[in-house]
């Protein structure tokens, strides 16, 4: 009596859902894709950048890498500029969000305040910072001399250790108030009745924290360890724009490697294998990241 | 302890913390105000002693700044725009559909973190050459683009998610397609969602640098960030008045932004920062 | 409405098993059962909102499997209301009729009369967070009725109200299909919802449909096991026991049921003939066990006193049983008082299908 049953609703439903996401897919394969088979790919020669004239080398590129001395460099300074810088954002993220979870005047203002460098273009970050740190007019040596807690201005960008002190210092600034943000988040939700039960059962304040707070933001911190791990790991400007990897390359992080090989040597084939390197290594956090989301979703 | 003294000593504490956080800021308003005679006396002042917009008036009518400024905004004000209109629908794609593939999608959203933005500029400069975009504004909205939609997928997709499903279900019994649902119940109920999203979008794009400095060569092209840090490069003295007055000038949006909107900033970073 | 050996999976869940169920016009149906048992599903089927997995949907002549919520003819009142919280009242109401395309002014004048009907027309303007739940509820029923649908689908739209406000609008929704007629199908966990608003009940669990038939049939006549302890307050008494056969030629029938210290002999004609001897399942009803004089004895244990009735726990020798006595008996815990049972009214199961053994089953 009726015409064949028309196609399945679902997958009426299905097709407009892939519609929807078609551009943003194309946007993907040019982002993830494209670079990374391009990498790979460019990797395989030797390309001279500004004619852009290249031939084939194949895995010499790769042989050369694991025998730079700057490559290795790189990765140590890349380590040690990711866990210092690390370890500050999160000590000062979350003490500074416990603090601005207490009661006290202007609350709201603090918090807003205190997220500012976070949003701040990091050309004004470092910016303001070189002229804090100059070594003749800065405010930075001033205030130190007059505490004295130096006795001769100190070069803060132009010498070892200070200048990876430096760019650590600054890196920690501008990005702890994004561990601010969530962990007071996660404070925020954290019910008042629990501390209530607590306190009556007589528990007192320091045994309230580690009871029931730190418990609370195991979870919230784990993934915020990892996500600014593999954001300070790949972080270009800041490092470029402060020391441009100096002096003598002892800031030089991996970023930069591939950023100078690439337009200052005028290598673009053995940039492209620093770069291939890099992703490996991100790789490796991601993966540990993916596993932990996924194992906080079903605990 | 009681109460109140706890309040206080709290405040104190907080606020002296936020004060040196923010002290840096302050610093860099102060020293754009200061003539430049009083900016090199040793020990420098703290409060200015005469107050002059004179690095002001240089910057806007001596330098290309102007220009910097009005092809930052183009080039933000743009790539927001197609960012959270890709974005929306691409996050109700992902929310309220079912097809195969989707989880993949998902999961490679994720893997754009992977992705240092050193790795993605050889290509896109490259691929910009043969488009013969190079050192246009156009190439620089398609690359801002590309880093900028995973984060505006992101964020959408978690707001998207807290909306009942309820809702669209009795739209479509109500008579709407799955369309009409999405214009005349998802879109008004994720609009603060949405205002964050292009907020958040607006200030990535104002902020960017690497891929100004590789994709543009000229100062009639060049955004902000890579204008002014190209201003100190090729002068032999660094003028930090200058520089000063322009880091203020560039952080105008931002301070705007933030004293108007700052709670539907961080409440959305905050819900949808945890999420994957 | 007709629904043929309907199935719905999700992923290796099966939610509903081989629903066969007609509705006939006019009705009004309850889909009952305990949360889980698929009724939800099942609407949800009906209203487009889900595909089945298997089977076919009829609504008149129309296998409407894969037609959209849009084009059915069905209007729906979620158990959240789901009303639209950017939209007035009146908007929530017009929605569907914009979505139709029905032009002004004739859209304001149905919003309007709907309105009046719902004694909503001094809240059209507001918002729905700014209206109580009774009212959001209204506003609910407002926007399924301006469209005349043929068929209503409810979703327990009363368990977010308190229990003064759902008994209200229990009767305002029995008055309201008296008036316009129309098919009704509604989900619900509650048994007196379903009891006094239905023409005909549908009880399910765990997705298979167990019996599908008029209040008094379910109470009177209940097909199983689980049809027999889900209806009725307090809940019929359910005993194990054994069914044996035997001829004793005192008048009564050749069954006898033990269950535990309990011996009953069932009044001939009570069984169906193809009953047989065997482990059975003994319903009996709180209001059919008489207190005061009788064969059997017990010890009463807690007495609940309701004001104008009295739920007497009893222990017959190791046998629970529940007693419904008046308010003001005297039965106090701990005494031993007799009993006795109305046995033309117990209710006797098979142990292991669950099926009903007496006489007067019907066909599921």
């Amino acid at each position: 009596m009726h015409a064949a049953p028309p196609s399945s609703l679902e997958k009426h439903y299905a097709r407009i859902g892939v519609v929807l996401i078609a551009p943003t897919v194309l946007v993907f394969c040019a982002v993830i894709l494209y670079p990374l088979v391009s990498a790979i790919y460019l990797s395989l020669f030797s390309i001279y950048t500004p004619t852009l004239a290249g031939e084939w080398v194949g895995v010499d590129n790769y042989t050369a890498l694991l025998a730079s001395g700057d490559f290795w460099s790189a990765v140590r300074n890349t380590l040690i500029w990711t866990v210092g810088t690390l370890i500050l954002q999160l000590v000062f993220g979350v003490a500074m969000a416990l603090l601005l979870n207490q009661s006290m005047v202007f609350r709201s203002l603090a918090r807003s305040l205190v997220l500012f460098p976070y949003f701040l273009s990091t050309v004004v970050a470092v910016l303001v910072w070189r002229w804090l740190f100059n070594d003749l007019y800065g405010i930075l040596n001033h205030v130190l001399l007059i505490a004295g807690l130096i006795d001769a201005p100190v070069n803060w960008l132009g010498q070892m250790p200070n200048a990876m002190i430096s760019i650590i210092l600054v890196g920690a600034w501008k990005y702890f108030p994004f561990v601010v943000i969530v962990v007071l988040a996660r404070l925020q939700s954290i019910p008042e009745q629990l501390y209530e039960a607590a306190t009556i059962d007589g528990a007192g304040p320091f045994q309230r924290f580690t009871d029931i707070t730190l418990p609370q933001l195991r979870d919230v911190l784990v993934v915020v360890v990892l996500l600014r791990a593999i954001w300070d790991f790949k972080e270009f400007d800041l490092i470029y724009l402060m020391t441009g990897g100096g002096p003598v390359g002892a800031t030089r992080v991996l970023s930069l490697l591939v950023y100078e090989e690439a337009f200052r040597v005028n290598r673009m084939g053995m940039a492209s294998t620093y770069a291939v390197a890099m992703m490996l290594v991100l790789l490796g956090f991601t993966l540990v990241y993916l596993r932990q989301t996924n194992r906080l979703e079903e605990g | 302890m009681n109460a109140s003294r706890a309040r206080t000593i709290w405040s104190i504490v907080a606020w002296t913390i936020v004060l040196a956080v923010v002290f840096p800021l302050i610093w860099m308003i102060v020293t754009s105000v200061k003539p430049q005679a009083e900016l090199f006396s040793i020990p420098p002042t703290l409060m200015p002693e005469t107050i002059t917009f004179e690095h002001y008036r240089r910057l806007l009518t001596e330098t290309p700044f102007p220009r910097f400024f009005r092809n930052s905004m183009i080039l933000a004000v743009t790539t927001t725009v197609v960012v959270v209109a890709l974005g929306t629908l691409g996050a109700y794609s992902l929310v309220r559909f079912k097809y195969r593939g989707r989880e993949t999608l998902a999961t490679l959203v994720l893997f754009t973190y992977l992705m240092p933005s050193v790795v993605l500029v050889i290509p896109l400069y490259l691929m910009m050459a043969k488009l013969g975009l190079a050192n246009t504004l156009a190439s620089l909205v398609i690359a801002y683009t590309t880093f900028a939609l995973p984060y505006a997928l992101w964020l959408l997709r978690s707001f998207m998610t807290s909306i009942p499903v309820d809702l669209e279900s009795a739209a479509l019994v109500d008579g709407a397609s799955r369309i009409g649902a999405f214009v005349d119940v998802i879109l008004p109920q994720a609009f603060p969602g949405i205002v964050s999203t292009a907020l958040f979008t607006f200030i990535l794009c104002w902020n960017e640098y690497l891929f100004a400095l590789v994709l543009v060569n000229s100062d009639s092209v060049r955004p902000l960030t890579a204008g002014t840090m190209n201003m100190l490069i090729t002068s032999f003295n660094i003028d930090w008045s200058l520089l000063m007055a322009a880091s203020v000038m560039m952080s105008l949006p931002l301070i705007v932004i933030f004293t108007f909107l700052q709670g539907t900033l961080t409440k959305g970073f905050g819900a949808g920062a945890v999420k994957g | 409405m007709i629904f043929e050996k309907v199935r719905k999976t999700f992923g290796s869940t099966v939610a509903v098993h081989d629903l066969d169920l007609t509705i006939d016009e006019g009705e009004f149906v309850s889909l009952l059962g305990p949360s889980g048992c698929g009724k939800t599903t099942t609407l949800r089927m009906l209203a487009g909102l889900e595909e089945p997995s298997g089977g076919s949907i009829r609504i008149g002549d129309r296998v409407v499997n894969s037609v959209p919520p849009a084009q059915r003819d069905i209007a729906m009142v979620f158990q959240s209301y789901a009303l639209y919280p950017h939209m007035t009242v009146a908007k929530n109401i017009a929605y569907p009729l914009k979505k139709r395309g029905v032009p002004e002014p004739e859209r304001s004048e149905r919003v309007r009369a709907t309105a009046r009907l719902l004694e909503l027309e001094t809240l059209l303007d507001r918002k729905p967070a700014q209206l109580s739940g009774g009212q959001q509820q209204r506003v609910a029923l407002g926007r399924a009725l301006v469209r005349e649908p043929q068929v209503f689908l409810l979703d327990e739209p009363l368990s977010n109200l308190d229990a003064r406000l759902r008994a209200h609008m229990r009767a305002e929704l029995i008055e309201l299909h008296r008036r316009i007629g129309r098919t009704m199908i509604y989900v619900t966990h509650d048994q007196l919802e379903a009891m006094t608003m239905s023409t005909r009940i549908a009880v399910m669990n765990a997705g298979v449909l167990q019996q599908f038939a008029t209040p008094a049939d379910i109470f009177h006549r209940p097909a199983n096991v689980f049809v027999a302890g889900f209806i009725g307050s307090p809940v019929m008494s359910l005993l194990e026991g054994e069914l044996t056969r035997s001829d004793e030629g005192d008048g009564t029938g050749p069954f006898r049921v033990r269950c535990g210290a309990l011996e009953v002999a069932l009044p001939a004609g009570l069984l169906d003939r193809s009953a047989a001897p065997g482990p059975i399942s003994l319903g009996v009803r709180p209001e059919d066990v008489l207190l005061g004089s009788g064969a059997h004895t017990a010890t009463v244990g807690v007495v609940e006193r309701t004001g104008h009735e009295s739920i007497v726990r009893l222990d017959a020798r190791g046998t629970p049983l529940k007693a419904r006595a008046p308010g003001d008996t005297p039965t106090a815990t701990g005494e031993t008082v007799r009993f006795s049972l109305r046995v033309e009214r117990l209710h006797v199961f098979d142990a292991a299908t669950g099926n009903r053994l007496n006489a007067d089953a019907e066909d599921r």
